[in-house]
């Protein structure tokens, strides 16, 4: 069945613990977004959220680091300060995505037991339907240089794509990530709106397929290294028109969240 | 411009696994609140390394194969456990 819906969602943990750093106007405009989104998973009724994210050494700390690995369990948890979270997994599509995509081509990772990501935990906080329905996390290595390039990033959401339009399930397609941020460098505090705002202008036009040509060095200079999250879902949509549902930079993060018609 | 996260050097990787821990293991992160210098020294590491976590010295954290992104995560969480009420304020 082929996709019903796609979106791309920050995870800004300030987002979720509303520290006193932040503009409280702003943050609440951005949650207004995630109720947008969350409204649009509502109404596209999907069995299944399938999530790209990049875990932020959590799951996976300096012990394995995979490029690309798919979350084969019943249940997934895990913890960020008091919220503490499980969601049930759907294995049988989890478990065709890994088998496919071996077959595929692409040499994957899996795991039954990892504590999952605020990265993946924010942006359902926010966006997951009510009644609830599974998931299935999928990583993408962002932060652990090196990572998987923007070309391979494409290809794997163009196999996703092909692996989901044969299932019988309705799958809503999120990536969790950026837009422009520096956590722990130097630069925190200047990200590059510039960039992600002439990036937003490619996505509504429908030229997302020129994201597999760009390089790592140039996502990690824009503070755009979670952008291969983006570019995975790219490859699944296509040249569908990116819709922005809201862009609003703080003083350390570039927050954009942004549908796509599938 | 050098790039703004790096392969962590193995050189690195006891003082980024403290930080991982204090970023993710409450009980590690406890031990350290309680007692810094002897949770750091159990864990494996020497003086230079605990006078540049103790102080979140980002520069010098860097210089010694610390990845950026354990630095900012694990000095966050250590102000949300020892200063909780400059959070979730609206």
């Amino acid at each position: 069945m082929p996709l019903c819906a796609a979106a791309a969602l920050p995870h800004t943990p300030q987002l979720l613990v509303r520290p006193e750093t932040e503009d409280r106007d702003m943050v609440l405009r951005v949650h207004a977004g995630y109720a947008q989104v969350n409204r649009e998973l509502e109404a596209a009724r999907p069995d299944v959220i399938c999530v790209l994210g990049g875990d932020h050494i959590e799951g996976f700390f300096l012990t394995s680091v995979p490029a690309l690995a798919v979350y084969v369990g019943s249940t997934v948890s895990g913890k960020f300060d008091r919220y503490r979270y499980t969601f049930d997994v759907h294995e049988p599509l989890a478990r065709a995505i890994l088998e496919q995509g071996i077959e595929r081509g692409f040499d994957l990772t899996y795991s039954q037991d990892l504590a999952l990501d605020y990265a993946f935990y924010v942006p359902l906080h926010f966006a997951m339907p009510e009644p609830r329905v599974p998931i299935v996390p999928l990583y993408v290595n962002v932060y652990l240089p090196p990572q998987p390039t923007p070309s391979r990033c494409y290809a794997w959401g163009q196999a996703l794509r092909a692996i989901f339009d044969a299932r019988p399930e309705r799958v809503a397609l999120l990536a969790s990530g950026g837009l422009s941020h520096f956590p722990g460098s130097l630069r925190y505090g200047s990200p590059d709106y510039e960039w992600d705002r002439q990036m937003l202008e490619r996505l509504t036009a429908g030229r997302g397929a020129e994201t597999a040509a760009l390089t790592g060095e140039e996502l990690d200079k824009a503070g755009n290294v979670e952008f291969r999250t983006w570019i995975t879902l790219l490859g699944a949509v296509g040249s569908a028109k990116a819709s922005v549902v809201c862009y609003e930079p703080s003083w350390h993060h570039g927050n954009a969240i942004v549908t796509w018609p599938v | 411009m050098a790039l703004h996260y790096t392969f962590p050097p193995a050189s690195g990787y006891p003082l980024n696994r403290c930080l991982y821990r204090l970023k993710s293991d409450d009980a590690f992160r406890d031990a350290y609140l309680q007692d810094p210098e002897a949770t750091l020294r159990e864990a494996g590491l020497d003086a230079e390394r605990i006078a540049a976590l103790r102080t979140l010295d980002r520069d010098r954290l860097l210089a010694l194969g610390a990845h950026a992104y354990l630095v900012f995560m694990a000095g966050m969480r250590l102000k949300m456990t020892t200063a909780p009420q400059t959070f979730e304020r609206f």
